[in-house]
């Protein structure tokens, strides 16, 4: 230690290790980027497999078909008759239905208020007793009435109602089997899986009068085509990014490509050739459905429950019928039915980038791990710099009077040295306004969260674009603000960008382990704000760290074009939908299913930017 | 409360029973259950006197049984093994008043002669061991921590016995997750006299009894000294319960796999527009059930067992609750309507079998089903590994009287209950109501030594709903303490309500489901990884360092060549050593011949 401490406490000094740290934040994110691209090859993604071995998939032998055509047939078009009908009558159909199949049926009336826009509806439900059971484990089969995008879920429906029918038959069920036919399918399956643990809000959610035990599995039929399908379109994303466990995605998978010869097809990809692009694509558009953590189906209500659930549709065109639809939900309860232990073995955090190719967590997290590291490197070279001194006056070849640097003498260790005093004195760092400002501009994002959560549908686009517009001039008039109540020094200067960034990095590198994919594209948006003023100077002197007039300009300008409004607007522009919809979708996602996304964007994500923008906004 | 058991109960039911006094009679009661099911009750029930049983003079008494209960100074005993669960909105009332039926899995509680508490705990575990090993189930896992001793919930059956001055403990014990199966259902038939060879028994067959929607197995023993002072007797009941599914029960058994009718074999309803050889809307299912013993049961009646009363007349033992118009058949044996109008009674044939018919002719009437007093239905409420709620709702659906009963409660120690979150209201408010609990009894639970025990004197008004809750949180365990299964978390045994009546009837019982609870659990195959790995380590480094230990290192220089000198020296060391081994033989001898010598 002795021998090493005169070295590193030269280096320390170094001017050379101050310079260092943008370059090492600028590679870091470079290596995160390349990272995620390397992931879809064959080294460094593996196949999927089931872990679980007590689930058994595509073992046993199906047997719906036959005569339960006709059974279907009928229901389909009872089904079709009540379309448009309104609720009652549709409720008391589909209870005279499970009734009829020797099942106890109950309904429950939900009402959520988002947007301005009121969302009812009522939940029908039965539960098929397990014969031998003790009501102490469930699996649920879920089918919404309209599905997505709307459209009237009609064979979904009535081949869960036929599938009802036919599971009371056999003899062999460890858990009781709910059929719950939701409303719609988003705001139904949420009211019913928080009635089922109690968590509903009362009174615009009734509870469930009759309820079994823990739900061990979910699985949603969507099949709102007129024809025969192709193939079977898994949806699997919950709701702030959760996922199911991956072997109940792998059961799915290997019962429908493996036992009943389906095309299987995930993310959208309705054509996948395994090669590296489509398989960058796949995951690419997992990871945006996970960044943006919205409900993808009736299924995503369920996940933050821990209750594992997928949503199967039946998508294309093609030779499958709803009886192998039948035979594909059979054998996955078949599945599902031999669980001796909740959903645990598999992996709960992974990216598929094909139906039986994914990478786990600890393969991937290191890419969004480095894009958030960058900013926590930069705020401690930032605190670092903030404390140095101001570089000593050059030399001049007039000898100045006191020309005489002043000294100390510091014994350690049995040794002596004279050591400049200017060196080992502290520089006290103000830290008040800095700290403050920083802290009151992560609460100022509050005032955007409330407003696009609490405001009317017809009204969010108008204060979006004021929105936008207040935050095209917001960073020039608090830097002016700021300028004339107390203008900032630059260690002060230096501190704001550093705290700024340090809650940046610590935030990010959190929410890379909840929800990796938003926690990725967060950093790589607000990857510019580590390199704002002189990042590549060390010196505090007044010009090397306040940028010039031009730089700020430019900088200003530059940091606009990843603000969030504009972000947002061009995702928007780039998907083809309106910014009102958009915003109401994610107020609904807050107010209904819990979704956190907004308070990272504005109360993480915007406030960061706005303080870097603040230090770069030329004061007028 | 004390009742008489045996006929008082049996007249609960729709049929009553005329009964001549012979030591051992046996009954079959089926009803027929709305939409498509069976409720069939197997009881058996037979008498010693006291002085024959204490002098181990055993007959209908099994000699096995009746030891156990010597030998634990158990003055009266209720085993109960139980499956699945009774549906009490389609099925109405529990048949027995539910007092022969115990929660899913095993229930067992005695009263049990000691002097103190501690001495009848270790009579009480003496009992649990030897039934243990008589039923084939685990009932020796009935620990401390699933002992209970209730204060409310349970009365002795006994009559002329006195709880308190007969120094007779009270003891409780459940196994929710105990499942029961043929190694229990094979030793309570072998306690008949019959041995499930004849009479009514012979219809208990695993494979059936197995299947069944809802099955209860129980043993009653009890001691009744009659008021008159005539002789003391102890009387014996052993029941069997079970709820068939009709449709399934008649599948054959070798081709027991429900497949698709055939389109023709489709019952459809043909009003519907669309009706057509494509489309079938299924027309009801509970049009009506015609069956057959043997369709149901496997086999018909073998005959009858001791189906005699003691002037040698034929008793009754099958009977049916439908109503008098239904049309019914039976190959031998007699039939015997009962004025009701809602029963009819058969003797059975002493040696032939017996089969019966219940035909799919005539009015398809059934006898309506009777409403059950209080509806109990239990759930958790809240999600998540640290803490949790428990809401049961308490429905009294008669429209006049308020009904109050004792709500009983055993969870086990690692559920930690707040006994200050306990609160229950009616369903139409959302406050609190402090005067539906009137009576509680709480023993708070310690630590892996016991459980809580929670006894609640509850009333719900008329026509209302009462929602109890309460909160707990989730103890941690130590990873020793989970059970060595796949671990689908812990049960949670049946919550026992006993319904409380002013006029002095029988008792009656309702069981809730039981509860699955979650606890935090380690991910068990990591550290069996993570032991294997190590191992594997160890070894690696062990046989490493212990080679380079024991190993002699010699200098390349040093070892000796392979030449002819080499050779030589080798095969004259040889020689030496060979030598020498002789000489010490020799010189051996001579000792050993030097010592016979000292001698």
């Amino acid at each position: 230690m002795a021998l090493i401490s005169p070295t590193v406490l030269a280096l320390r000094r170094d001017p050379r290790l101050l310079k260092l740290p943008p370059y090492l934040s600028a590679l870091l994110i470079l290596v995160g980027v390349v990272w995620l691209c390397l992931l879809p090859l064959n080294e460094y993604s593996r196949h999927t497999y089931i872990s679980e071995n007590a689930l058994l998939p595509g073992q046993v032998h199906t047997y719906f078909g036959g005569s339960e055509q006709n059974v279907f047939n009928a229901y389909k078009y009872e089904v079709k008759e009540l379309a448009g009908k309104p609720q009652d009558e549709i409720s008391n159909k589909l209870g005279e239905i499970f009734k009829s199949a020797g099942l106890r049926s109950a309904r429950q009336k939900y009402e959520y208020q988002a947007a301005g826009i009121t969302y009812t509806g009522e939940n029908v439900y039965a539960i098929l007793h397990a014969p031998r059971g003790d009501a102490t484990e469930a699996i649920v089969l879920v089918a919404a009435w309209t599905n997505m995008d709307g459209e009237l879920n009609q064979n979904g429906v009535a081949l869960t109602m036929e599938l009802a029918r036919y599971f009371k038959r056999w003899s062999l069920w460890s858990k009781d089997i709910i059929i719950l036919i939701t409303a719609d399918s988003r705001a139904g399956p949420q009211a019913w899986v928080d009635a089922y643990h109690d968590e509903h809000i009362s009174p615009s959610v009734a509870p469930l009068p009759i309820k079994s035990g823990a739900l061990q599995g979910v699985v949603v039929v969507d099949n709102a085509l007129d024809h025969h399908f192709e193939s079977i379109h898994i949806v699997y994303d919950g709701i702030n990014g959760q996922l199911p466990n991956l072997d109940l995605f792998n059961t799915a998978v290997s019962i429908a490509s493996g036992q009943l010869g389906m095309r299987v097809a995930l993310q959208r990809m309705w054509k996948h050739d395994d090669s590296y692009r489509e398989r960058l694509q796949t995951m690419l558009r997992g990871m945006v459905r996970q960044g943006l953590g919205h409900s993808s189906g009736p299924h995503s209500s369920f996940i933050p429950y821990h209750v594992d659930a997928i949503t199967l549709q039946a998508v294309g065109e093609g030779g499958q019928d709803d009886m192998a639809m039948g035979r594909c939900i059979e054998s996955i309860f078949r599945s599902l039915n031999n669980l001796l232990e909740h959903f645990h073995q598999s992996f709960f955090f992974y990216l598929l980038m094909q139906a039986d190719r994914f990478v786990s967590i600890g393969t991937y997290l290191p890419s969004a791990m480095l894009v958030a590291v960058n900013f926590t490197i930069m705020a401690i070279a930032l605190w670092i710099r903030s404390g140095r001194p101001p570089a000593p006056k050059l030399a001049t070849t007039m000898p100045e009077k006191s020309s005489k640097p002043e000294v100390d003498v510091i014994q350690k260790d049995g040794m002596t040295a004279i050591v400049p005093k200017e060196t080992i004195t502290i520089h006290e760092r103000q830290m008040f306004i800095p700290v403050s400002l920083v802290v009151s501009l992560h609460f100022l994002g509050v005032i955007p969260l409330y407003i696009f959560n609490n405001s009317a549908f017809e009204t969010l686009p108008y204060y979006f674009l004021l929105f936008t517009m207040v935050n095209l001039v917001l960073p020039t008039a608090l830097a002016t603000f700021i300028h004339h109540q107390a203008s900032l020094t630059p260690q002060q200067y230096l501190l704001l960008h550093s705290f700024s960034l340090l809650l940046l990095g610590m935030f990010l590198a959190t929410l890379a382990t909840l929800n990796f994919s938003l926690s990725l594209f967060v950093g790589l948006l607000s990857a510019p704000l580590s390199f704002i003023g002189n990042p590549f100077s060390g010196s505090v002197e007044p010009k090397d760290v306040f940028p010039s007039q031009l730089r700020k300009t430019t900088s200003s300008i530059a940091l606009q074009l990843v603000s969030p409004p504009v972000v947002v607007s061009a995702v928007c522009y780039f998907w083809g939908t309106n910014v009102g919809e958009m915003l109401a979708e994610a107020a609904f996602g807050w107010k209904v299913n819990g979704l956190w996304m907004q308070v990272i964007v504005w109360c993480v994500w915007w406030p960061a930017w706005l303080a870097g923008s603040v230090l770069v906004s030329p004061v007028l | 409360m004390k009742y008489s058991f045996g006929p008082l109960l049996l007249s609960l039911l729709s049929c009553s029973l005329v009964l001549a006094d012979p030591d051992y009679h046996e009954r079959l009661n089926l009803q027929p259950l709305t939409p498509a099911s069976l409720l069939a009750s197997f009881n058996f029930w037979s008498k010693a006197s006291l002085q024959s049983y204490e002098e181990q003079h055993f007959k209908y008494i099994p000699r096995s049984l009746g030891q156990i209960l010597q030998h634990a100074k158990t003055r009266e005993l209720h085993l109960r093994f139980s499956t699945g669960r009774w549906d009490d909105e389609s099925w109405g009332a529990r048949p027995w008043g539910g007092t022969k039926e115990g929660g899913t899995g095993v229930e067992l509680w005695a009263w049990v002669e000691a002097d103190s508490d501690a001495g009848s705990f270790a009579r009480w575990v003496t009992l649990n061991n030897a039934l243990s090993g008589l039923f084939c189930a685990s009932l020796n896992f009935i620990d401390s921590t699933r002992t209970t001793r209730p204060r409310m919930t349970f009365e002795p059956a006994s009559v002329g016995t006195n709880a308190s001055t007969d120094n007779l403990y009270l003891l409780h014990g459940t196994l929710p997750r105990e499942v029961v199966c043929t190694e229990n259902l094979t030793p309570f038939l072998k306690l008949l006299p019959c041995k499930g060879k004849a009479g009514i028994a012979s219809l208990l067959d695993g494979h059936k009894l197995f299947d069944a929607s809802w099955q209860s197995m129980a043993i009653d023993v009890r001691s009744v000294c009659p008021a008159d002072g005539s002789e003391c007797s102890i009387e014996m009941e052993q029941t069997v319960d079970m709820v068939l599914d009709v449709q399934r029960s008649k599948r054959p058994r070798d081709n027991p796999i429900p497949r698709p009718v055939p389109s023709e074999g489709l019952r459809c309803d043909d009003t519907k527009p669309y009706a057509g050889s494509d489309f079938c809307y299924p027309s009801d299912i509970s049009n009506g059930q015609s069956w057959t013993i043997a369709e149901i049961f496997g086999r018909p009646i073998q005959g009858s067992c001791l189906a005699e009363d003691s002037n040698g007349n034929p008793l009754d033992s099958v009977y049916i609750d439908v109503p008098n118009e239904r049309e019914m058949y039976i190959t031998s044996g007699t039939e015997n309507k009962h004025l009701s109008g809602t029963c009819r009674s058969f003797t059975l044939p002493k040696s032939e079998p017996f089969e019966m018919v219940l035909s799919h002719l005539g009015p398809q009437t059934f006898n309506d089903h009777t409403t059950p007093p209080l509806y109990a239905s239990r759930s958790f409420t809240g999600h998540g590994q640290e803490r949790g709620g428990v809401q049961t709702l308490l429905t009294n659906p008669s429209l006049t009287s308020s009904i109050s009963f004792v709500y009983f409660e055993t969870l086990p120690w690692f559920m930690k209950l707040y006994l200050h979150t306990l609160t229950a209201r009616l369903s139409t408010s959302s406050t609190p109501n402090p005067c539906l609990i009137k009576e509680k009894f709480y023993r708070p639970a310690l630590d892996r030594r016991r459980g809580t025990q929670l006894e609640l004197l509850i009333s719900v008004p008329a026509n209302s709903t009462v929602i109890l809750t309460y909160d707990f949180d989730k103890a941690i365990l130590r990873y020793t303490e989970y059970p060595p299964d796949a671990n689908r978390g812990f049960d949670v045994a049946p919550a026992v309500i006993r319904l409380l009546s002013n006029d002095k009837k029988a008792p009656v019982y309702i069981r809730t489901t039981s509860l699955l609870l979650p606890l935090p659990t380690p991910d068990f195959s990591m550290p069996y990884n993570v032991i294997i790995l190590t191992s594997t380590v160890m070894a690696l480094a062990f046989g490493m360092i212990f080679n380079l230990l024991v190993r002699r290192f010699v200098g390349a220089d040093e070892v000796e060549g392979w030449d002819v000198a080499a050779l030589k020296a080798k095969l004259r060391g040889g020689v030496m050593v060979l030598r020498d081994k002789m000489m010490k033989k020799g010189g051996k001898g001579r000792k050993s011949i030097n010592s016979s010598c000292g001698n």
